[in-house]
């Protein structure tokens, strides 16, 4: 049975809360139906016999037979108790064990469960690396089996699959954020710094971006140019650079940089939210160190006498290349890989030098008795052996005796082999955080198109399921009819009960709107309900669990999470607006249902809002075939209303026409009309008023799929018990 | 040399698992109303939702969540499952679940009315006053969503709540304690009856 029908005991039982605050006595329960191995509702006497004669037999050891989704398993019951604090080990166990078939049932993944078995009989636990690694965590947690236990063989495999699925879930996480709506407005500090970090949040920001980049580039060039030879100084006949023939024109861009410089400097220290930890960041100081040299420059009060600490401030002018990795992602990365391999750079050099004082000492005493050697000494050396290790081989010093060609032809060697070492780790770490930051704005771009996609999915196969639920309200009606009440399913009209008692108990009904937003919309739509985070991942194919989440919030633009909607996916048949009530394709984001002029906030009840009249726009989706409209007809005694005197939904509406929808609510039905471009003749009207039907997210059956719902908005002073 | 740790491995350390395992099947036979057939299936439900074995908050919004589609359960889920915390500690093992469940299907009016009473006594202060009332009220109307008509508006629930309390608090004390609440009750065929009404098979 679906789990989670096993939890509607409970959330009837907790209903009882409700019960002082009803208006109304509740209804009576739904027939009782005995289902097969049930025992009935009194409270039953222990089993004690029975438990101690099991105990009896389990003494000695005996075969259980673990049935897993269908698959039985069999072993010896003294294997599973080897690891007594898992569930198969302990008495866990015998919560799922079946009296009738004399076996334990488990509704899980038999493939997984094979593994967990061997693990069992072997005492090795291993992963299986085409499983998926949330998967396989979730099977291990239901059996109580701790990861650590994983055997040597598969346990990196299973760490680096986890530490790559954690990695993937905070993208993801992150990710969300991002797109999620800022509903509350920025200051304008934190959207300055907004537009700082990220560019395409406006034009402003980008505006921003180019400019910045344009002038750090003109400034990185400004300084090469500054050197170039330019021609002869006409006074002295020496060569002269650019810089000394037109120091003006220098000066003037250098100064137009470092002002931008110092603005931006300035803006984005302002605009930070922690200022303190800018101030320390990389980037905060690379931007210091490009205007610094600029202002210290200024105020220094010579040039020619300080000559050698100016030329060293200008070296640092170079350091404005730097900032251009706020521009390329590439470069942090780049960065990035750099930091990571710390250990890994740290070798090569450590390695290096060791050669390099060895090979350098060999190299000296071996060419000490050449006569005019370059081999001067030790540290004179040293620039040979780089120079060979990295295989460079300038030819400024080169060994003459044979014992020094010996080992110059060993260093060159060994240079080869100890730079190659370190590389390749090097080279996979770029490469690994490279491919994870290109991933990320990959999978922007894709799920856009993945949405698309399922949308369409969806609408393709919406007709079968409105076939499939006609024949299952039939069925119904069929079994209503002749008191033959053993079709119905228990599970689903204690539920539709649930859903009355909570009607009765504040005195309301469950409407249907179409996406016009009709009705309710108009009523203020002031019970915020919120975002429905009613996720129902977890139902899987539990094809009973249908939830027809029609365009009731359509009143609302609320930004879902995805997860709510994951049943949608899976039952494959949201489509828009299907006429009989179907769900329709609830995704806000999809954009097929009309956004609300107010957001409402989800956890506090709104007073009553009037809504303006404004054109709210009723956006279709292209694909979808249907077309919603809800029509407000007189009930069969009352002739049809001319179009002209339905009721028109952009009014606002206030009191005046509340009343007046009031006064024609009353014992209407709702009849919907449709457009299709494949009319499943959906569309007729039906007059059934005595018949209540909750709109239960569980029924197929449910009379919301009729094509009129009885439709009675409860006075407040007289109740008309539907 | 010194050789930097991996800081990988340490940083998706496992999430330190807490599992819970209920005491034997008979043992909760004999302390609660249920058969064993009855806790057998419970115990399903209950760990296919929770494989860990304990119910946080959050499950409970979810589960109501399904039920009550459109609905804003966090409020609702929320005070139901301060009742079911016997402990306060956050999390709701399988044996308190069972416990409190057995309580509500099975137990005798008295107990059940006890639990509405701890339900409704958010601060556990062994009195409620309107603002416990309207806490209640609020929530469950949230558990509508906006998808039922008329419109519920603060001021209905207001109202709701005023007539509620009035009904409740007869001698005008401001606040209602467990024994005004249960005469009150007890004393009341429709609520009797209604909390009959919910009587469930499992």
């Amino acid at each position: 049975m679906a789990s989670v029908a096993a939890w509607l005991p409970f959330a009837r039982a907790a209903a009882i809360g409700w019960v002082p605050l009803a208006k109304h006595p509740l209804p009576p329960p739904p027939f009782r139906i005995s289902r097969p191995g049930v025992l009935p509702s009194s409270p039953s006497t222990s089993t004690t016999s029975a438990t101690t004669t099991s105990i009896g037999e389990r003494r000695c050891d005996e075969k259980i037979i673990l049935n897993v989704s269908g698959r039985r398993f069999e072993c010896w019951r003294s294997t599973l108790e080897k690891y007594p604090e898992s569930l198969l080990g302990s008495n866990e166990k015998e919560f799922f064990y079946d009296e009738d078939t004399r076996e334990y049932f488990f509704d899980r993944d038999p493939d997984v469960f094979r593994v967990i078995l061997n693990f069992y009989r072997t005492g090795k636990l291993h992963y299986p690396r085409h499983e998926c690694i949330a998967a396989y965590d979730e099977e291990l947690a239901f059996f109580g089996i701790l990861p650590d236990i994983i055997g040597d063989c598969c346990y990196e495999d299973y760490r680096d699959r986890k530490r790559e699925n954690t990695e993937r879930l905070i993208d993801d996480r992150l990710h969300e954020d991002d797109d999620k709506i800022q509903p509350k407005p920025l200051s304008p500090r934190e959207s300055m710094w907004r537009a700082f970090e990220n560019p395409n949040t406006s034009t402003m920001a980008s505006v921003f971006y180019y400019v910045t980049g344009f002038f750090i580039a003109v400034s990185v060039i400004a300084n090469v140019l500054d050197t170039v030879a330019c021609g002869p100084d006409p006074e002295t006949g020496y060569p002269r650079s650019c810089g000394e023939r037109f120091t003006r024109q220098f000066f003037c861009l250098d100064t137009a940089c470092v002002m931008i410089f110092t603005v931006e400097y300035f803006l984005r220290l302002y605009a930070a939210p922690d200022r303190l930890k800018f101030v320390r960041s990389v980037m905060s100081v690379i931007d210091v160190v490009a205007i610094m040299p600029y202002y210290i420059s200024l105020f220094m009060p010579h040039k020619g006498e300080v000559s050698g600490a100016f030329v060293t401030l200008r070296v640092f002018r170079v350091f404005r290349i730097f900032k251009f990795s706020r521009h390329s992602q590439g470069l942090r990365v780049l960065g990035y890989t750099l930091k990571s391999c710390a250990s890994e750079l740290g070798f090569l050099l450590f390695s290096l030098t060791m050669a390099i004082i060895i090979f350098a000492t060999v190299m000296y005493y071996a060419e000490k008795t050449v006569v005019s050697t370059k081999f001067t000494s030790i540290p004179a050396a040293f620039w040979y052996t780089i120079v060979t290790m990295t295989t460079l081989g300038y030819g400024d010093m080169v060994p003459k005796t044979w014992a020094g060609k010996l080992v110059g032809g060993v260093c060159s060697l060994s240079g080869v082999l100890v730079i190659a070492l370190p590389v390749p780790v090097i080279v996979s770490n770029f490469s690994r955080i490279y491919h994870q930051s290109q991933r990320a704005d990959k999978m922007k771009a894709q799920r856009k198109a993945r949405q698309s996609r399922i949308r369409l999915a969806r609408n393709a196969t919406s007709n079968a399921f409105v076939a499939a639920k006609r024949r299952h309200e039939q069925n119904l009606e069929d079994s209503n009819a002749s008191g033959d009440k053993s079709i119905v399913n228990p599970f689903e009209s204690q539920h539709h009960h649930l859903l009355r008692c909570l009607e009765l108990t504040t005195d309301r009904e469950f409407v249907e709107m179409g996406p016009d937003m009709l009705m309710s919309s108009g009523g203020g739509a002031s019970l915020a309900a919120g975002s429905a985070t009613a996720g129902f991942t977890n139902l899987g194919s539990r094809s009973r669990f249908l939830l027809h989440p029609r365009a009731w919030w359509c009143c609302k633009s609320r930004r879902r999470r995805k997860t709510s909607y994951k049943f949608n996916i899976e039952r494959k048949n949201t489509n828009n607006a299907n006429a009989s009530g179907d769900e329709i394709d609830a995704e806000i984001g999809d954009s097929q249902l009309p956004l609300t002029i107010n957001p409402y906030n989800s956890s506090t009840l709104s007073p009553n809002i009037i809504i303006p009249s404004q054109e709210i726009p009723y956006q279709r989706n292209s694909t979808s075939s249907l077309q919603y409209n809800v029509v407000l007809h007189s009930n069969v005694n009352e002739p049809l209303l001319p179009a002209t005197k339905r009721f028109d939904l952009n009014l606002p509406f206030d009191t005046v026409n509340r009343t007046e929808l009031n006064r024609k609510a009353n014992s209407l039905m709702t009849v919907y009309e449709h457009s299709s471009m494949n009319d499943t003749g959906i569309g007729e009207s039906a007059s059934k008023s005595d018949t209540y039907r909750a709109r239960s997210p569980s029924s197929v059956s449910d009379s919301t799929f009729r094509r009129t719902a009885h439709v009675q908005i409860l006075a407040k002073d007289t109740h008309e018990a539907v | 040399m010194p050789k930097t740790s991996n800081t990988d491995y340490d940083d998706d350390g496992l999430e330190t698992f807490k599992r819970y395992k209920p005491r034997s099947l008979d043992e909760l036979t004999t302390r609660t109303k249920f058969s064993k057939k009855e806790i057998q299936l419970i115990y399903q439900g209950f760990k296919q939702e929770c494989p860990s074995g304990i119910v946080n908050e959050e499950t409970f919004k979810h589960i109501y969540g399904q039920f009550f589609p459109f609905a804003d359960t966090s409020s609702y889920a929320r005070l139901v499952f301060a009742t079911f915390d016997l402990r306060s500690s956050g999390c709701v093992t399988f044996e308190d679940f069972l416990i409190c469940l057995s309580t509500l299907c099975r137990g005798s009016i008295e107990d059940r009315l006890r639990w509405i009473f701890t339900l409704y006594d958010t601060k556990k202060s062994g009195k409620i006053t309107k603002d416990d009332f309207h806490v209640i009220v609020c929530a469950v109307y949230a558990l509508l969503g906006n998808v039922a008509s008329p419109c519920c508006d603060l001021e209905t629930i207001r109202e709701h709540t005023t007539t509620v309390f009035q009904r409740f608090d007869k001698s005008h004390q401001g606040y209602i304690t467990m024994e005004d609440f249960m005469s009150f009750c007890l004393n009341d065929p429709n609520i009797i009856q209604s909390i009959d009404v919910l009587r469930t098979i499992v």
